[in-house]
């Protein structure tokens, strides 16, 4: 789906290059974690996926066409089959939820009725069903990232691109973040999302690829984030951290309250989904794992209705 | 669908840069009213020679008693001389006149008595002050020279006379004033140009965020920069309709109503006139529009 050949790139003459020889290669339906510390080229590999750069040398193939011989004009048809999330969330803050989403389908040129029946079936999706008419800045920011999610998925891109999505969240509204995307990813959807976030990696368990000043140092299946010390690079001594009272252990742990909205668009996410699963199909066999794995397939469910009402029609 | 939606962004667009769009239909108007202005004189000019020229004729006047030309020397024109001149003409200059009328002193004396019953000026003069001459009325008006060159300097023609000459100054003056006018429409259709290109840009600026979630979701280049070149069409458009109902009124109260009421035997441009350089007006601003959205968006947004 996604293959890097001896891929460079250099932004300025003369300067370290962002990639250094990075081959990769990322298969249908995969997860991937790309961990390493900011400047070690994760963005910069995102952006090469996306064409927003071109790489200096070596090859990038991405949903079956090298990218390297595409011309300007193809770009979007390659955009519209990925979809991207970013850690800023990047809602037209004039639009409501209803409209950001359906925004990103009327600007490919997407016939009304089909937008008037994808749009509440992706908000459900996402746990934001009843919220279509709010603006973004009367939403959590755990909300936010399911409109964003919604609007990259929307489309049903083959590859869902995801820089630092849980960077502005607290962990309890990550974690509703990540079922989010793993349940996107059971759908045959790739996905490739770049994070600092240790705790996530160590309990997702996927293929994690791991960056360092532009080279590929650690490719690993079901990993885990590593050592944060050696990821991370080191702080010496500064005259900030070095202030009087360091090393003095704190008393308490700060502690976070998740967002309440949040958690509750993962209670609704979850129950659309399992009520689409009664309604759609009563007598399903329990699934034999028990985490989470009812709610994923009752997604998987509503796409497979979703083409098959969509093929109908178009027959 | 998707008309409606570039639409809504266009109607967005025109909203949000109100101030912006204004001036450049303010611009596109003056700049558009000076290029239809300058059209209208050359419109003018035309009527006028296609008026005029069909009444001028060339005068070949004779030579009087004691001229001092020096094909006069012989004195007053014989009727030998006059009829030599008048084998020349109907032989030499057959392809350019096209009919010639001999003007005898008494024919000359009837005319002026008829013109000034009381005398010129207070001296009554009789018929031998009078001077013969040949009209000629040319086939193309504009060929004068050719008459000129063949008649000037024999012997008993004094003068050859372009009645022509009596209008050049008013053509003279109308076409600087046509060009005039083209000059200031330049400048003003620079500064249209400039100021679409800025407002143009502003627009592309201030609408980067959807901009960029167009291009990361897809949307064809077209698409993402047809509302921009709209805004700057739509906006020069206007300035361009503005413009032709300008001309269309300063033509029907100033011209038809005014003028043509005072000086009626003068043939002057009219509405008609207007409406035919409207699509020019139209077509100049829509270029305009075009180039200068073309020019920007390119390089504000790119894929």
């Amino acid at each position: 789906m996604i293959r890097f050949e001896n891929v460079s790139k250099v932004y300025a003459r003369g300067a370290r290059p962002a990639l250094d020889d990075v081959s990769v290669d990322v298969s249908r339906g995969e997860f991937v974690f790309l961990v390493g510390a900011s400047g070690s080229g994760k963005s910069t590999f995102l952006r090469l996926v996306l064409r927003e750069e071109r790489p200096t040398g070596g090859k990038v193939y991405v949903a079956g066409r090298d990218l390297s011989r595409l011309s300007s004009w193809k770009v979007p048809s390659l955009r519209r089959s990925i979809g991207v999330v970013f850690q800023d969330f990047r809602l037209l803050p004039g639009k409501t939820v209803h409209e950001n989403v359906a925004f990103a389908l009327q600007v490919i040129g997407k016939p009304r009725h089909t937008i008037r029946t994808t749009v509440p079936e992706v908000l459900e999706m996402v746990g934001l069903d009843g919220k279509e008419k709010r603006l973004p800045h009367e939403l959590s920011g755990g909300e936010q990232q399911r409109v964003a999610i919604a609007r990259a998925f929307v489309n049903r891109p083959q590859i869902l691109l995801a820089d630092e999505p849980t960077g502005n969240l607290d962990p309890t509204t990550s974690l509703g973040i990540m079922r989010l995307l793993d349940r996107i990813n059971r759908t045959g959807t790739t996905v490739v999302m770049a994070t600092h976030d240790d705790e996530i990696v160590n309990e997702m368990r996927k293929r994690v690829v791991e960056l360092s000043t532009g080279s590929v140092v650690r490719d690993e299946v079901d990993a885990v984030y590593g050592e944060r010390e050696s990821i991370l690079p080191q702080v010496g001594q500064t005259p900030v951290l070095d202030a009087p009272g360091r090393g003095a252990r704190a008393v308490q742990r700060v502690q976070v309250t998740p967002e309440p909205a949040d958690l509750e668009a993962e209670r609704a996410a979850e129950a659309a989904a399992a009520r689409t699963a009664t309604v759609q199909e009563p007598e399903r066999e329990p699934a034999p794992e028990t985490r989470g794995s009812s709610a994923d397939e009752v997604v998987q469910q509503v796409l497979r209705e979703h083409e098959r009402v969509r093929a109908g029609r178009e027959a | 669908m998707r008309l409606q939606f570039v639409l809504t962004e266009v109607l967005q667009g025109l909203r949000r840069n109100l101030s912006m769009v204004i001036s450049v239909v303010l611009v596109t108007f003056v700049s558009l009213t000076f290029v239809g202005a300058a059209a209208l004189l050359q419109t003018q000019v035309t009527k006028l020679k296609g008026d005029w020229y069909d009444l001028v004729e060339v005068s070949v006047f004779l030579c009087p008693t004691g001229s001092t030309a020096p094909t006069c020397a012989d004195g007053e024109a014989t009727e030998e001389q006059v009829d030599t001149l008048e084998n020349v003409i109907d032989t030499e200059l057959s392809d350019v006149v096209a009919t010639t009328y001999f003007e005898s002193k008494a024919d000359a004396f009837e005319a002026f008595t008829q013109l000034y019953p009381d005398g010129y000026q207070g001296t009554q003069l009789t018929e031998d002050d009078m001077q013969s001459s040949f009209r000629l009325k040319l086939v193309d008006p504009e060929q004068y020279q050719v008459v000129d060159d063949v008649l000037e300097g024999r012997s008993g023609v004094e003068v050859v006379e372009d009645q022509r000459e009596v209008f050049e100054p008013l053509f003279l003056a109308l076409g600087r004033a046509s060009l005039l006018a083209a000059g200031l429409a330049g400048v003003m259709l620079l500064a249209a140009v400039l100021l679409i290109t800025t407002t143009i840009r502003l627009s592309a600026v201030s609408r980067r965020r959807e901009t960029g979630i167009m291009r990361l979701v897809g949307a064809s280049n077209l698409f993402v920069q047809l509302p921009f070149m709209l805004e700057g069409a739509i906006a020069a458009l206007v300035g361009a309709l503005l413009a032709v109902g300008g001309l269309w009124l300063a033509v029907q109260y100033l011209v038809t109503d005014w003028l043509q009421d005072s000086v009626d035997w003068v043939a002057y441009v009219d509405v008609g006139d207007v409406l035919l350089i409207a699509p020019l007006l139209i077509g100049i601003a829509v270029l305009l529009a075009v180039v200068s959205s073309v020019v920007t968006l390119n390089r504000y947004t790119r894929v």
